[in-house]
C-alpha cells in the first residue's frame, strides 16, 4: 500500500432496500454496484454521470457518510470500512466534504464564526480568532464576515464558507459534490478558480462530483464516468475528453452544447432514458441505449480494461478507437 | 428602439426574418411589496418572428422569467405591468382575465422548467393534454383524446395510445417534459415560451428535448422564446439573443453578434466565465467579481458598473448616467447599453 493513495475504494456496493408493498415486490436500488476507485495525492478526479448514476452515493460512501453494503473503504492507507462514531474523527481530518447547496448545508442560526469553529471542536481544538480569519482569507473572505449569518451572503459567498469549513481540519482530500451547480455562471467561475488556487497553495486533492462535463474539464486531471452504479470509463482527463473510448462517454460529450454558433458537431442523440437501478439490464448496463450493442453485451458485464496499454481504461466489448472518432457515428439515431 | 416596433410595413425585420408575431415594447414590471416598490423589469423590448428563436439570457434576478410571465399575464396581482405586448398585432396588456384565458394556451403557450409541478398527479397525461385542447375547441372528449394521443406521439412518447392512460409519476423527467410540450402545442400556438425547459434534465435528455423543439418549429412555424442561462444551448438554437442584467437589456443582436462580437462587458464576462467541454482547460476562467444585484438595489448609472472591469476607462459617467441601447457593428441589428463606445478587449 503506497502512502500516496489518499482514497481507495475496493469493489464497493451500496444498495438501498425497498420495502415490499403488497403491489410491489421487495428489492433494492443498486445505487453503486461494484466500484473500484483510487485517488492519489495531487490528483483532481472528476466523477461524472447523469442523475441516478450513483456518483453522489459513491461520494458519500467515500467520506464515510454512508456505510457500504459490500466492499472496503481505505482512507490514507487505513481500512476504515468498519470504523464508526468517535473513532471516525481522526479519519475525518484526512477527508472532508463540500456540499452542493450551501443554503442547506449551513446552519442559519449560527454565525460564520460558530460554523467555522465546529470542525475544530470536533477534533478537540479551540481555534484562535486568527485561525478563523486565516480560513476566511484562504477562501477570499475577510475578518468582517466572521460575525455575520449565512442569510447575509450571496450563493457564491456561502459556498466559500462551506469550503472554509471543510478546510478547517487541514484535510488532504476534499470531496466536492456538485460544488458549483447551484451558482450563476459568473460566480461559478470564481469558485472554480478558488478550488484551483487552493490546490496549488495547499496541495489539496479533490474528488469533484458533477454532472456538468465542461466544469469538470476545467479542473480535473483524471476522469471517471459512471453509468447505473458502475464506472464505465476512467483515465487521464485530457485523454478521455479528446478520445472517449466508451460509447456512453462519447454520446455524453457530444450532447454537451458548446457556446459556438453554427459549430458543426457529430451529435449522438441517445434514445430513451437511463434504466431503473432496481432492475438494471443484464450484462453491460448501457447496452439498452447503445448504438453499438450486440448479443454479447447482454451476457456478462464488461470489466474495465486498459485502452492501448495506458492508464485509460474502459468497460466495453466494442470500445471506440481514435479512428472511429474521426468519422461520424454509425448512424445518428433520433427518438 | 421604438422605430423597430412601429416600422411594420417593412417586409423584413432583423436578419431578414418575416414580420414578428410577438412584439414587446418598453415592458416594465414592478412588484408592490411591504418593503416598497421593487422594479423587476425596467423597460425591455424584444420581438420574435414565426419559425424563429429568440433567447433571453441572464443570471438569477435578471428579470428574464418575470418578463415571460408578464407576457403571459401570469403575474400575481401585486405586480404592475406597463408597456406593450402585441401578439399578432393585438395588445395583451390590459385584457380581462377572461379574454386572456382565451389567448393563453391557444395562441401563446408556456413550458416551465419543472414538468412535475406543471402536471396534475391525479389525472392521466392523455386526459390533461385533451383538457388543454377542449378548453379552446368545442369537441367531444373522445375527439380531444384522439388529438392528445396524436400530440403525445408527435413529441416522441413511445406507444402513445397506451401511455396516454398513464399518470405523471409513471414517466421519467424527460418524458414528462415531452408531455408538457405536447400540452403546450396541442392548440397549435403561434408563440411558445420555454422557461429553462431543459435545466432540470440530464444532458443526453436535454439534447433530445432541444431537437424536439427544433423539429416542432420547423414543422409548425412556431415562434420560440427560449429563456436560459446556458449559453451553450443558446448558441445552438437561437437566431437572436437578448442579454438581460438587473431587469434591463444589456445587449441584443443576432446569435453571431453575441458570440463573436460581444459589445457589452457583461456578455463578454459571461462568455469568458463559461468552462468549455470542447476545448482544453484554460489556466484560469475569466471571472466577473461580485454577484448579480438583488432587484430594487440599483439607483443611478449603469447597473453593471460595480462589477465592470472597464468602468474605470470611462469614469464618472458609468456611475451617474444610465447607458441606453445604442447600435454596434454587427449583422444589421446589434445594440449594447454601455458607455464604452468600442468593443471591450478581453481582460483577465
Amino acid at each position: 500500500m503506497s502512502t500516496d493513495e489518499l482514497l481507495h475504494l475496493k469493489d464497493v456496493k451500496k444498495y438501498f432496500g425497498l420495502r415490499g408493498a403488497p403491489w410491489r415486490k421487495a428489492g433494492a436500488v443498486k445505487a453503486v454496484d461494484g466500484v473500484n476507485f483510487v485517488v492519489r495525492r495531487g490528483e483532481t478526479v472528476g466523477l461524472v454521470g447523469e442523475s441516478g448514476s450513483g456518483k453522489s452515493t459513491l461520494a458519500r460512501v467515500a467520506t464515510r457518510l454512508l456505510d457500504p453494503t459490500a466492499g472496503t473503504v481505505e482512507i490514507g492507507g487505513q481500512d476504515v470500512t468498519r470504523v464508526r462514531g468517535r473513532k471516525l474523527r481522526p479519519v475525518r481530518r484526512k477527508i472532508q466534504m463540500v456540499f452542493q447547496d450551501p443554503q442547506a448545508s449551513l446552519n442559519p442560526r449560527q454565525s460564520v464564526g460558530t460554523i467555522l469553529t465546529t470542525p475544530f471542536r470536533a477534533q478537540g481544538i479551540r481555534p484562535t480568532r486568527a485561525q478563523l480569519v486565516e480560513l476566511l482569507r484562504q477562501v477570499g473572505l475577510s475578518e468582517e464576515h466572521l460575525e455575520r449569518y449565512p442569510h447575509e451572503f450571496s450563493g457564491g459567498q456561502r459556498q466559500r464558507i462551506g469550503i472554509a469549513r471543510a478546510l478547517a481540519v487541514k484535510p488532504d482530500l476534499l470531496v466536492c459534490d456538485e460544488p458549483v451547480s447551484a451558482l450563476d455562471v459568473s460566480v461559478q467561475a470564481q469558485v472554480l478558480n478558488l478550488l484551483a488556487d487552493l490546490r496549488d497553495d495547499l496541495g489539496l486533492s479533490y474528488v469533484l462530483v458533477a454532472h456538468d462535463l465542461a466544469v469538470v474539464r476545467q479542473v480535473a486531471n483524471r476522469l471517471a464516468v459512471m453509468y447505473l452504479g458502475t464506472i464505465v470509463e476512467e483515465g487521464p482527463a485530457a485523454e478521455v475528453y479528446s478520445a472517449p473510448a466508451h460509447p456512453y462517454t462519447r454520446a455524453l460529450l457530444s450532447a454537451v452544447p458548446v457556446p459556438e454558433p453554427g459549430a458543426k458537431r457529430d451529435r449522438i442523440v441517445l434514445t430513451g432514458d437511463v434504466p431503473t437501478p432496481i432492475d438494471p439490464p443484464s450484462g453491460c448496463p448501457f447496452r439498452t441505449r447503445c448504438y453499438k450493442a450486440e448479443d454479447v453485451c447482454a451476457t456478462v458485464r464488461p470489466v474495465l480494461e486498459p485502452v492501448a496499454g495506458g492508464e485509460h481504461r474502459v468497460a466495453c466489448y466494442f470500445p471506440e478507437s481514435p479512428a472511429d472518432l474521426s468519422s461520424p457515428p454509425l448512424s445518428e439515431r433520433t427518438p | 428602439m421604438p422605430d423597430q416596433t412601429a416600422n411594420n410595413q417593412g417586409a423584413t425585420h432583423y436578419n431578414g426574418s418575416p414580420r414578428p408575431v410577438l412584439e414587446v415594447a418598453d415592458l416594465h414590471v414592478t412588484f408592490k411589496t411591504e418593503g416598497g416598490l421593487v422594479p423587476a423589469v425596467s423597460g425591455i423590448d424584444f420581438s420574435v418572428a414565426p419559425g424563429k428563436t429568440l433567447a433571453i439570457v441572464g443570471e438569477s434576478g435578471s428579470g428574464k422569467s418575470v418578463s415571460s410571465a408578464a407576457v403571459m399575464g401570469l403575474l400575481p396581482p401585486n405586480a404592475e405591468v406597463t408597456g406593450e405586448v402585441l401578439l399578432d398585432g393585438r395588445e395583451l396588456i390590459g385584457l380581462s382575465s377572461e379574454e386572456l384565458r382565451r389567448i393563453r394556451g391557444n395562441d401563446i403557450a408556456l413550458v416551465f422548467q419543472d414538468a412535475l409541478s406543471a402536471l396534475n398527479p391525479y389525472y392521466s397525461v392523455g386526459w390533461q393534454v385533451a383538457e388543454a385542447y377542449r378548453l379552446h375547441h368545442d369537441v367531444s372528449k373522445k375527439e380531444a383524446l384522439k388529438r392528445a394521443v396524436r400530440m403525445l406521439d408527435l413529441v416522441g412518447i413511445p406507444s402513445a395510445e397506451q401511455r396516454a392512460k398513464a399518470y405523471p409519476h409513471e414517466f421519467s423527467g424527460g418524458m414528462r417534459q415531452r408531455v408538457v410540450i405536447a400540452m403546450a402545442l396541442v392548440n397549435d400556438p403561434k408563440v411558445l415560451i420555454a422557461d429553462e425547459p431543459t435545466t432540470a434534465l440530464d444532458v443526453t435528455v436535454q439534447a433530445q428535448i432541444m431537437r424536439l423543439l427544433e423539429d416542432v418549429q420547423a414543422e409548425f412555424g412556431t415562434a420560440l422564446v427560449l429563456i436560459s442561462h446556458d449559453l451553450g444551448v443558446v448558441a445552438e438554437v437561437a437566431d437572436d439573443v437578448l442579454v438581460m442584467y438587473a431587469g434591463r437589456a444589456a445587449e441584443r443582436g443576432s446569435v453571431k453578434d453575441l458570440f463573436h462580437r460581444a459589445a457589452h462587458p457583461y456578455s463578454l464576462g459571461l462568455l469568458g466565465a463559461m468552462p468549455r467541454v470542447d476545448l482544453p482547460p484554460r489556466p484560469r476562467l475569466a471571472t466577473i467579481p461580485g454577484s448579480p444585484p438583488s432587484p430594487g438595489s440599483i439607483t443611478t448609472g449603469c447597473p453593471f458598473q460595480p462589477r465592470c472591469a472597464y468602468a474605470h476607462l470611462v469614469g464618472e459617467r458609468c456611475i451617474t448616467e444610465r447607458p441606453e441601447l445604442t447600435p454596434r457593428p454587427g449583422e444589421g441589428y446589434h445594440e449594447a447599453a454601455c458607455h464604452l463606445g468600442r468593443r471591450p478587449e478581453v481582460m483577465l
